[in-house]
């Protein structure tokens, strides 16, 4: 088990009124537990308001829960902020605009110390062409890039800290469809390659069946169901996961 | 079936500070009465461009160079500025991507929902008022005495559309152009709002031109697809034709895309 | 046309610039020898824009005035800026506690009528040069620290910055190398406009006589000095008046500029 993720709760306050008048509270997760294998694929499907980002968000670290634990397992991620990490949805925002695409890609480099200071361009340039880019991309800045080269360098920064676990936030959904097609197939060969544990977090079916292996569905900060994609995809169980299916197909 | 719409030639630019780039390079495009054309393409191929071109609804910065955009005989092109106010909303409407930011935060829903239907003929507050519930029944708002009262932000994104689509509708326009009216909404809302974007059109007989980068709302709504690419319209086939046996080599790239990310 | 108002700024900024810097070598005169042919000569061939009340040259006061009031403009506007940036980027990249207390006590300092304040330190603390500019900066930089958190508020919510911290940065690694230099651009503009700003605080405070002291020449004394002869040497008004002017112009035009470049 390199992930347990146990019984996670997040509440936000909302402010209502101009005045700031009876705040309330939503409950962003609600009792939300799963674990994942070493090398597996999960995938967490739901709409808008169903807690997903909020999720992955809490699994990085980046904002805390209310309750619950995340616990990865030490053997395999020693140094947390170095193995694991995350795919934003929208590669517009996630890069500095003020940074060439070398500084980018160096820090993660320089912060952990992966590599010696000479070596830095050379390893710069090999994360790039892994993602399909060329050293041609290293002195430009972000906004020279379409959509999907930027989420190419998301990618490959993700990748510089030579992390275990990788949590894809809605990596592709901002991309044109023919862009988000390649997309998948560059994740799925990286996950081969650097023998990744992912969470493969998106709103489209299709996409998941695609990306995972394990599935959960989620609505309203609960989990409505969990299981073997198979399972999920050919016998739901619950109607909100049927609902989902039958909107994807069409009618 | 004759054409409601037909556009011709049609070339935009656009005027940066340094540089000249077209948009929109000849496009010919033909909407028939009654029928659901979809426009389908990538970011930038100029569908939307091409869309507002129509009752030139563009920014300052571009410019129609050509074209000619004929709507049951009358060239919308030529006519002037106001001619073409009183034919915008009234016998051409548009629903776009984020209703919400179409709307104005600080009006309720019915004060902007009479504006609409009280802008093109004019009508007292009592017809009105009961023009207005009639059409947020005909939207299925289901409690129409309170969302007349709401405000924009207290609604969803679905029933702010459902209201953006009962503004377009106040007129009983010939043409409705709907510019990705679901993309920002969740699958279960977009299904709920094609199904009822086709009950409408069946009820009220207008035409439907739906601009997507999605073809499987192509694949579940159209009579006919255009693609375009580049600015230009590369290929334009009935839709089970062009699933079928698309001949442009970026059709196929779209199918393709289409079977892997659209389609489960 | 924003950058030909930039242009256009950066011009009349760089002339007097290279003016104030070049004092000794390009001003005719000493600016406070006199002339014993005559005091109150109007604009001649010998004294381009003629000479004050004293007999001193006109235009090399103004030149040897434009290092003083640029430098008070520009030092000061300098202190501003450090302390806002420090405050706002503390303020709002932490939140909470410590962001309540920083903006009460801006709010407290934009209490104070500035200009009394600046007046009132003038007065115990004697009106150097030095202090003139501490005391500027020292009461200036509310606007920059609101505007830095604000910014800085906005931007902590990008995706760029939640992505260096899932890399792993450390808090001061985000503020230095991707928040600031992200925030900077509204913050330039607020100072351009500063430097104008205390400019003109400089010319107040010389006005009631709590400014630069004679016979250092600053652009706020000489035109002060021209009250009394107003009516019989109009260039000693008009002149340091148009280099005010000319200068604050110079750092609107910059400062519209910018704001169209980075907007």
């Amino acid at each position: 088990m390199i992930l347990q993720v146990k019984n996670i709760t997040k509440t936000f306050i909302v402010e209502r009124g101009m005045f700031k008048r009876g705040a309330g509270l939503v409950r962003a997760l609600d009792g939300v537990s799963f674990s994942m294998e070493e090398y597996s694929a999960l995938g967490v499907v739901g709409e808008s308001g169903s807690g997903k980002t909020t999720l992955a968000k809490i699994i990085l670290g980046l904002i805390p829960a209310n309750g619950g634990e995340v616990i990865f397992d030490e053997r395999m991620i020693a140094d947390f902020r170095k193995d694991v990490q995350i795919i934003f949805q929208n590669p517009y925002n996630s890069l500095d605009p003020k940074m060439r695409i070398i500084n980018t890609l160096a820090e993660p480099l320089l912060i952990h110390r992966v590599i010696p200071r000479h070596a830095l361009k050379e390893r710069a340039i090999e994360l790039l062409r892994m993602v399909g880019l060329d050293e041609g991309a290293l002195s430009r800045y972000p906004i020279e890039f379409s959509g999907g080269q930027r989420q190419r360098i998301c990618i490959a920064r993700a990748l510089a800290s030579e992390p275990k676990f990788i949590v894809l936030d809605e990596p592709i959904s901002s991309l044109d469809l023919t862009i988000q097609a390649e997309m998948l197939d560059l994740f799925l060969a990286l996950k081969e390659r650097f023998k990744l544990t992912y969470i493969f977090i998106s709103h489209n079916l299709a996409v998941i069946k695609q990306m995972a292996d394990q599935v959960i569905v989620m609505e309203s900060g609960k989990i409505v169901e969990q299981g073997a994609k198979d399972a999920i995809f050919n016998s739901p169980a619950k109607d909100y996961t049927k609902l989902l299916l039958e909107a994807a197909r069409g009618w | 079936m004759g054409n409601l719409l037909e556009i011709r030639n049609l070339k935009v630019n656009f005027n940066l500070d340094d540089q000249v780039i077209t948009a929109v390079d000849g496009v010919d495009l033909d909407v028939r009465e009654g029928e659901v054309l979809v426009l389908a393409g990538e970011s930038g191929s100029g569908k939307t461009v091409t869309a507002l071109s129509i009752t030139r609804l563009l920014p300052r910065t571009a410019e129609i160079v050509s074209g000619s955009v004929m709507l049951r005989g009358k060239d919308l092109a030529r006519l002037s500025e106001d001619s073409l106010a009183a034919i915008r909303g009234k016998e051409i409407a548009y629903i776009f991507q984020e209703p919400s930011s179409f709307l104005n935060p600080v009006y309720t829903i019915g004060n902007q929902l009479l504006e609409a239907i009280t802008l093109h003929h004019g009508k007292d507050k009592e017809e009105a008022l009961k023009e207005a519930r009639e059409l947020l029944a005909l939207v299925k708002i289901r409690e129409p005495e309170r969302v007349l009262l709401d405000y924009p932000h207290q609604l969803s994104g679905g029933m702010n559309q459902r209201v953006f689509l009962a503004m377009a509708l106040a007129c009983r326009p010939k043409l409705l152009i709907a510019d990705e009216p679901t993309t920002s909404l969740d699958v279960t809302v977009e299904a709920q709002i094609l199904q009822l974007l086709m009950e409408l059109k069946m009820r009220l007989g207008f035409s439907l031109l739906f601009i997507t980068h999605n073809l499987s709302i192509a694949r579940r709504i159209a009579d006919r697809v255009s693609v375009m690419y580049k600015g230009e319209v590369v290929e334009e086939a009935l839709t089970e034709d062009i699933f079928k046996a698309p001949k442009h080599s970026h059709t196929r790239e779209l199918i393709r895309a289409y079977e892997k990310i659209g389609r489960l | 046309m924003g950058s030909k108002r930039l242009l256009f700024g950066c011009l009349i900024i760089g002339i007097f610039s290279l003016l104030a810097i070049a004092a000794p070598l390009v001003s005719p005169y000493d600016p406070s020898s006199i002339d014993q042919a005559g005091l109150l000569m109007p604009p001649s061939a010998r004294h381009l824009l003629g000479t004050d009340g004293l007999g001193r040259d006109l235009l090399s006061r103004i030149i040897y005035g434009a290092r003083i009031s640029l430098s008070i403009g520009l030092i000061a506007v300098g202190i501003s800026v450090a302390i806002g940036l420090v405050f706002g980027a503390v303020s709002g990249f932490y939140g909470g506690l410590i962001d309540s207390l920083i903006m009460r006590f801006v709010d407290i300092m934009l209490c104070f009528p500035t200009f009394y304040l600046i007046l009132a330190v003038t007065a115990i603390l004697g009106p150097s040069i030095f202090n003139i500019m501490i005391i500027i900066g020292l009461t200036s930089w509310m606007g920059t620290a609101r505007l830095i958190r604000a910014e800085i508020l906005s931007l902590k919510e990008r995706e760029f910055i939640q992505a260096e911290r899932a890399i792993g940065a450390s808090s001061s690694r985000i503020i230095l190398r991707h928040l600031i230099p992200n925030a900077i651009g509204p913050v330039m503009v607020n100072a351009t406009l500063g430097i104008a700003g205390a400019i003109l605080v400089e010319s107040g405070l010389s006005f009631l006589g709590l400014g630069v002291q004679p016979p250092t020449p600053s652009w706020g004394n000489i035109l002060i000095e021209s009250k009394s002869t107003l009516g019989v040497a109009w260039w000693i008004t008009v002149f340091p008046g148009a280099a005010i002017l000319t200068t604050i112009l110079g750092f609107n035009f910059i400062a519209e500029g910018l704001k169209k470049k980075i907007g």
